[in-house]
């Protein structure tokens, strides 16, 4: 089952003196279940993509489906519910929000869905536990080393238990062993939960984890290596 | 939750929330206070006229030729229904002798049973006997008058019976800077007519009743008599202290204004401040009617805490400015007071409210995408 069609999608940045050509006729597919790592330099248009999968933007030519349904033509209220329900977020810098602990942390996209407190606190609860902080609950962002946000963010991602699991550089603040403890989780819930992973990076180290390993440069594909 | 992520966002920046809470506070407190102590302005005013708000008061129309009200006009209000008394007052601008001083006072003939039920006496006792007068209080103090001084007026001299306690502006009759002589000695040293009647009502709800019946009986060829209700003016003045009172809080207001500008201030700079964690909200699932919320609530915080601290202070600033102005706090204490307390505290929310409605609108428009970006 395709969770996630592009097809021949296309990204144009547009300023006042000139345009910049992010993607120039991107077409792949991640069935279910599925780990794909998108590798390449920087300027290789890897974030665009991936920002698009996550309907946080729109193609400027093509298609992209999440799924079975076309992104762009849905409205911010649709995109926004879309991303809710089916896609979890986990960014380079944590993103946590500084004010919340960990758990309620989790709970925001639960909160979000209007899921009820107790419902919401109790998954939150079973989440942090997923990723081993179950004594830290309480905690703020800052009272937690990079590591611990990381797995905070991983647990919030998981929230609302979305079918794909869209992960900017989860390793790029992290130390490599810490690093390969938050890879570790990720592909745990990939292989053990059936998540379907998204990840993208231009640590060529972390290839090893994912099934499929798409190149990217300038814009287009440059190599499909299937690693598993 | 949402009112808690609100809360913890307003303590992240604590001095500058403490900051706008104090701006609208002082408002509150601003209009607040003044609100209560132009009503209680208004209240100590019209205490003064309380007397005669059942008073109807008829003068001869000078336009149509008349100079004074004829007896059998008197007659006629008297029977009016309703009408408790009618006071015909003629009054004239004599000379008065007292000790080598030599003045033009104002001469009023009453009754003396009108005279009692109208005014107090300070000093002496009132008795309108051939031969004595009642003076007013200020005229007294002028002159140096005392019980059984004699005054001589037109050539003829009368003995002070009684000297009157000092009374506010009135609309009908003031005495505080005249003498009161019976009708029969008023008759021999003036020969003015009836200039005046005072006429009483029973009860405030006759007043129309009697100004109508008047108008009916007495003007009905033509225009003799001028009738004036009492509680017309009453009315006017009244309305006059309600605007000045709308005017005063319009200038508080102002310092409401500037605590809202203060709050657009700093809810602006902290969606500047958080649009990375907006986009971070956005790209979780929050709607932008989430984002809305959050902010508008953190608005609606500050306008709460200030407006409820002021508008408890604007009671304490009320029985001040009454203790420092009207030397007296108490006016402070009355029902009116409630309103201008509910009406500062809704006043304080609604500005705090308005003010975040821009700063959050424009945080819910943030792309999600760009807010991401955002270093």
């Amino acid at each position: 089952m395709k969770i996630i069609e592009l097809i021949d999608v296309q990204k144009i940045y547009k300023t006042q003196y000139y345009e910049v050509h992010a993607l120039r006729g991107i077409s792949f597919d991640v069935e279910k279940g599925d780990f794909l790592i998108i590798m390449g330099p920087s300027g290789s248009g890897k974030s665009t993509l991936l920002h698009l999968i996550g309907c946080l933007d729109k193609p400027s030519a093509g298609k992209v489906l999440i799924n079975g349904v076309e992104t762009s033509k849905l409205s911010d209220f649709e995109l926004t519910n879309l991303r809710r329900d089916n896609i979890g977020f986990i960014f380079q810098q944590y993103n946590l929000v500084s004010t919340l602990t960990a758990l309620e942390n989790v709970e925001l996209p639960m909160l979000f869905k209007g899921t009820p407190k107790n419902l919401r606190q109790k998954r939150a609860k079973e989440l942090l536990e997923l990723v081993g902080l179950e004594k830290e609950i309480d905690r703020r962002p800052n009272e937690l080393s990079g590591g611990q946000q990381q797995r905070v963010a991983i647990a919030r991602a998981l929230a609302n238990s979305p079918s794909v699991l869209l992960c900017d550089e989860p390793t790029g603040n992290l130390d490599s062993k810490t690093g390969e403890q938050i890879m570790k989780i990720i592909r745990d819930l990939n292989e053990e939960k059936g998540v379907t992973v998204v990840l993208v990076t231009h640590d060529v180290n972390l290839k090893k984890f994912g099934d499929t390993v798409i190149h990217l440069r300038d814009g287009k594909i440059q190599e499909v290596e299937h690693v598993h | 939750m949402y009112i808690d992520i609100a809360r913890r966002n307003l303590e992240r920046a604590k001095i500058r929330s403490v900051l706008a809470v104090v701006g609208i506070f002082i408002g509150v407190m601003a209009v607040g206070a003044i609100g209560i102590f132009g009503e209680s302005l208004k209240v100590a005013v019209m205490q003064n006229f309380e007397d005669v708000a059942n008073e109807i008061v008829v003068y001869p129309n000078p336009q149509q030729g008349y100079s004074y009200v004829e007896d059998r006009d008197i007659r006629t209000i008297e029977k009016i229904p309703g009408v408790k008394s009618a006071i015909a007052l003629r009054s004239d601008a004599l000379s008065l002798e007292f000790k080598n001083k030599k003045i033009i006072a104002t001469v009023y003939a009453m009754d003396e049973k009108n005279l009692k039920e109208m005014f107090e006496a300070d000093k002496g006792s009132i008795k309108l006997s051939s031969g004595s007068c009642v003076v007013g209080k200020r005229l007294a103090d002028f002159l140096s008058l005392k019980i059984g001084s004699k005054i001589t007026l037109e050539g003829r001299e009368l003995k002070v019976a009684a000297i009157l306690k000092d009374v506010g502006a009135r609309f009908d009759i003031n005495p505080n800077f005249a003498v009161l002589v019976s009708e029969d000695d008023f008759k021999k040293i003036s020969g003015s007519e009836v200039s005046m009647v005072i006429v009483k009502a029973e009860s405030l709800e006759d007043v129309p009743e009697i100004k109508k019946a008047i108008e009916e009986r007495i003007n009905k060829k033509e225009e003799k008599l001028i009738v004036v209700e009492m509680k017309m003016i009453l009315q006017t003045i009244e309305n006059a202290f309600g605007q000045i009172n709308l005017f005063l809080m319009a200038i508080a207001a102002i310092s409401l204004l500037v605590a809202g500008v203060s709050i657009l201030n700093i809810m602006l700079m902290s969606t500047i401040e958080r649009t990375k964690e907006i986009g971070v909200m956005r790209a979780i699932g929050a709607q932008r009617s989430t984002i809305l919320k959050i902010f508008i609530t953190e608005a609606a915080i500050l306008g709460l805490i200030g407006s409820m601290i002021g508008s408890a202070l604007s009671l304490v600033g009320g029985i001040l400015i009454d203790y420092a102005i009207l030397q007296d706090w108490s006016y402070a204490l009355q029902p009116s007071t409630v309103f201008y307390i509910i009406l500062g505290l809704s006043v304080g929310i609604s500005t705090a409210i308005f003010s975040g409605l821009y700063p959050a609108w424009k945080a819910s428009k943030l792309e999600p995408i760009e807010a991401l970006r955002y270093e």
